[in-house]
């Protein structure tokens, strides 16, 4: 754990993030960047804002729905389904990918939500032994370049990739013409709130990586992280990729007491960074052994820099883990103290 | 706009999104064999061209042999503004 690490005076970005300085205020360069470019991040969030609802409201219904809703039953993607549903007034299908590390009490959410909106439910589980070799390799071997995983853990990377892929299987299988996930800036960057998903395009920033888990695991990955070509050859457009919690203006708090009302509580059995997977505390573990920082400093110190979250929260969050887990996870995984050293060495032996 | 105003504006760009110093941007390779940039980064960097240099970026601009390397953005900024 990292509790003793100096960290930048205004947010929790820690002295081992990548390309971090401190000022003689010990205030580091991406708060002082930030600052700076508060206006131009307005605008980009105002137009964002425009073009959603221009988007939604010239949708051309081609199929049964008009979203596919990413839905994790963490505490994000209910707020984004919910949105979805009430305030946009989408006829969407919820999709939730089963890694077989989600909380009973997110299932429970899941379920009281789900009913709740009144909203279809599609639950995807790739079978138990090729998703664990699958998240067995993320961890153990440098499948992800470090600049992929400044925002996020090698394992969360590749389980998002397959929510993705698979969401974008289920829009072109049925012609939804739009995909949300509860993504807030943080998590991804200002100018992806809305984006074309365009397959063929991205496919070339997942060779290199896909190329890795196929070495470890096995061409079976191809399964859950690949679409294909027979599919891909027939699309004529690709859905767009909407982040509708991306322009809204909202605390965790006021996530929470907007979800509430459906049933949706806070599970107990997770870490303070996750509202479902019980991987989450082993993940983080492992990239701060190997990184040596937390992955959510960066998703955490942007709630700050927008004035919605307190830096002593978001130190209680990150501190917030079950350790407990994480014994058991790495055995479920097959994973031993010293394939997180050999990958660690691996990664720093690289610029 | 010259072209070399259009590399300042992207390395630019490049520099301050993607926490690399501008000595290490290669001009003719790609950003993503060199690790600079990922997925969200090529997404990123289409919508940066299409906001500041006003050009309608489509489905069909979405290749490889234009986004390839910073020369080829170039020149697709270059070819959009002469076809305007």
């Amino acid at each position: 754990m990292l509790n003793n690490i100096e960290r930048c005076s205004k947010c929790i970005q820690s002295k081992n993030f990548p390309k971090i300085k401190f000022d003689e205020n010990g205030v580091c360069n991406f708060c002082n960047k930030a600052s700076k470019s508060t206006e131009i991040e307005a605008s980009l969030i105002d137009n964002a804002k425009i073009k959603i609802s221009d988007l939604f409201d010239n949708k051309v219904k081609s199929g049964e729905y008009d979203a596919v809703v990413c839905y994790s039953g963490g505490k994000d993607s209910t707020y984004v389904l919910k949105l979805a549903v009430e305030k946009y007034g989408l006829n969407v299908l919820a999709f939730t990918l089963d890694n077989g590390y989600i909380a009973e009490a997110a299932w429970k959410n899941i379920r009281k939500v789900v009913d709740g909106l009144g909203v279809d439910h599609w639950v995807y589980r790739p079978g138990s032994g090729n998703y664990k070799a699958i998240a067995r390799a993320s961890a153990v071997t440098d499948v992800y370049r470090k600049n992929t995983l400044t925002r996020i853990s090698a394992i969360c990377n590749s389980c998002i990739s397959m929510v993705n892929i698979t969401a974008l299987k289920i829009a072109l299988e049925k012609k939804i013409p739009f995909i949300l996930a509860g993504f807030t800036l943080g998590q991804i960057p200002i100018n992806a709130i809305i984006y074309k998903n365009h397959y063929k395009f991205l496919a070339d920033s997942r060779k290199e990586s896909l190329d890795k888990l196929r070495k470890e695991v096995g061409d079976v990955v191809d399964d859950y992280l690949c679409i294909k070509d027979e599919l891909i050859n027939e699309v004529k457009e690709y859905p767009h990729n909407v982040n509708i919690l991306c322009v809204e203006d909202i605390t965790e708090t006021e996530i929470k007491d907007a979800i509430a009302p459906l049933g949706w509580v806070s599970p107990g059995d997770v870490d303070g960074c996750s509202s479902n997977c019980m991987l989450n505390t082993f993940n983080n573990y492992v990239h701060e052994e190997v990184f040596g920082y937390n992955p959510y400093e960066m998703e955490l110190s942007h709630l700050i820099r927008e004035g919605l979250m307190t830096r002593t929260e978001a130190l209680g969050k990150i501190n917030d883990r079950p350790v407990e887990q994480i014994e058991p996870i790495m055995a479920s995984l097959s994973i031993e103290k010293n394939d997180i050293i050999a990958v660690k060495n691996v990664y720093d032996s690289k610029p | 706009m010259s072209n070399e105003v259009n590399l300042e504006k992207i390395l630019s760009f490049v520099v301050d999104t993607y926490m690399v110093e501008i000595d290490e941007i290669p001009l003719d390779e790609s950003l993503i064999d060199e690790g600079i940039i990922d997925s969200f980064g090529l997404i990123e960097l289409a919508s940066f061209l299409e906001k500041a240099f006003l050009i309608p970026i489509t489905d069909t601009d979405l290749t490889r042999d234009n986004f390839g390397s910073i020369n080829k953005m170039i020149a697709l900024v270059d070819r959009k503004k002469s076809n305007a």
